[in-house]
């Protein structure tokens, strides 16, 4: 009976979100994470905290592209759960396909006497300075390395998504790393 | 919850905007037979109907047929759009099984009546290279439809759906082209339209995985939901 006043409430969330309720469909996305979450933790156990977040931030994004397909008259829960089926399968494909191609090596506790191939990156391995280092780029600058370094886009779709050209972003991001370097390297 | 995760609910309720929910999948069947069979139509009168189609109109074999391939069509659609629906009854996948069955019973019977009536010597196979593109042709403005309209769905089974929306496309192809195309021997029917039809759906169902899948359908919203 709860579950059904669940599944209810949760259905009037998602109609109102797709009659464009912003409040309503935050609202809906924060009752549903930890639920993913603990769906994700429980037949995939085997599955890192932050592999478990971005699984869930999988399906976030997946259901926001499909909320079309969602029938206010049918219950909620199955929907969610067939989109959420689907992703952790495909998430088990790329996860076996990407295992089937890595080699496993153990840690080289010694680099090559070339003091060329001795880089220095070892040395930023500081999350909270490497964070701290992009909150300080100048919002163009952060906006650049976020696209194309975080997210991976190509420069064509950051340049569409910026509303700029290809060769303006590739100075920020070139502004940007030189920046990073230098704010690093002070910090290290 | 993790920050991360919070930030990206949050640009997800800005980014959020009205959808109309999908119909139900005998309604989108409805809708993209109001696209596809004046279509039909058109190609059918274009081409100019076969001179005998009245009288094939009172052969019950030649009517079975064209109802099945129809029947198999209009099904084989309606369980296309349930497949994009998540949560749906996959049971409505079964669905185009009888109407193909009876189609396949019926040419299958009609070549053995023939084996029995002409022999095995008069009962020859010719090559007809006109019904694959011709069916094509026919078929071809109600695959680029079901294509466009199954796009709006989640791409749960890629292949599984294009290929039943591919059938639907060729299935409704088949049923145009016997309009036009005076050959009705049970086996040439069997092997060249039919297998024509089947060798469609096999393509159709290759294609799906280019044709629906998450990555493009997620990249875009994922970018329209990040940039905000």
């Amino acid at each position: 009976m709860k579950r059904q006043s669940d599944d209810h409430a949760l259905a009037a969330l998602m109609q109102a979100a797709q009659a464009g309720d912003a409040q309503a469909y935050v609202q809906l996305l924060k009752e549903i994470a930890p639920r993913l979450r603990q769906i994700i933790r429980r037949q995939h156990c085997f599955v890192k905290a932050e592999d478990i977040e971005d699984l869930v931030q999988d399906i976030l994004l997946s259901l926001h592209a499909v909320r079309a397909s969602y029938d206010p008259q049918r219950p909620f829960m199955p929907w969610l759960m067939a989109i959420t089926r689907n992703r952790l399968v495909d998430a088990a494909r790329r996860y076996g396909r990407r295992a089937a191609h890595e080699v496993q090596v153990e840690n080289v506790s010694v680099t090559f006497s070339d003091e060329g191939a001795n880089i220095d990156s070892d040395g930023y391995r500081d999350p909270e300075a490497l964070r701290q280092a992009i909150e300080d780029l100048s919002p163009a600058q952060r906006a650049a390395i976020e696209m194309l370094k975080l997210r991976e886009m190509s420069l064509k779709e950051a340049a569409a998504a910026r509303g700029t050209s290809i060769g303006a972003l590739k100075v920020s991001v070139h502004r940007a790393m030189a920046a990073l370097r230098k704010a690093l390297i002070k910090e290290s | 919850m993790t920050v991360d995760t919070e930030k990206l609910i949050e640009r997800m309720g800005a980014a959020v905007e009205p959808v109309r929910p999908l119909a139900r999948p005998w309604i989108r069947t409805a809708a993209w037979l109001l696209v596809a069979i004046p279509y039909v139509a058109l190609v059918v009168s274009v081409v100019s109907p076969r001179a005998d189609l009245i009288s094939k109109a009172s052969e019950w074999r030649y009517m079975i047929e064209q109802f099945a391939a129809l029947a198999t069509g209009i099904t084989a659609a309606t369980a296309a759009f349930a497949t994009i629906i998540p949560g749906y009854d996959r049971k409505f996948l079964f669905v185009p099984a009888l109407p193909l069955a009876i189609w396949l019973v019926s040419l299958g019977e009609g070549c053995v009546q023939d084996w029995v009536r002409l022999g095995p010597d008069e009962l020859s196979l010719q090559p007809d290279w006109f019904c694959f593109p011709a069916i094509i042709l026919v078929g071809a403005v109600p695959a680029i439809a079901i294509a466009v309209m199954l796009r709006r769905g989640a791409p749960l089974t890629p292949h599984l759906t294009t290929a039943v929306g591919g059938l639907a496309a060729a299935g409704l192809g088949n049923f145009g082209l016997r309009l036009f195309h005076s050959q009705d021997a049970s086996l040439m029917v069997l092997v060249w339209q039919v297998g024509t039809v089947f060798i469609l759906t096999a393509m159709a169902a290759w294609a799906g995985q280019y044709l629906l899948n998450w990555r493009s359908i997620v990249g875009t919203d994922r970018r329209s939901v990040l940039i905000r």
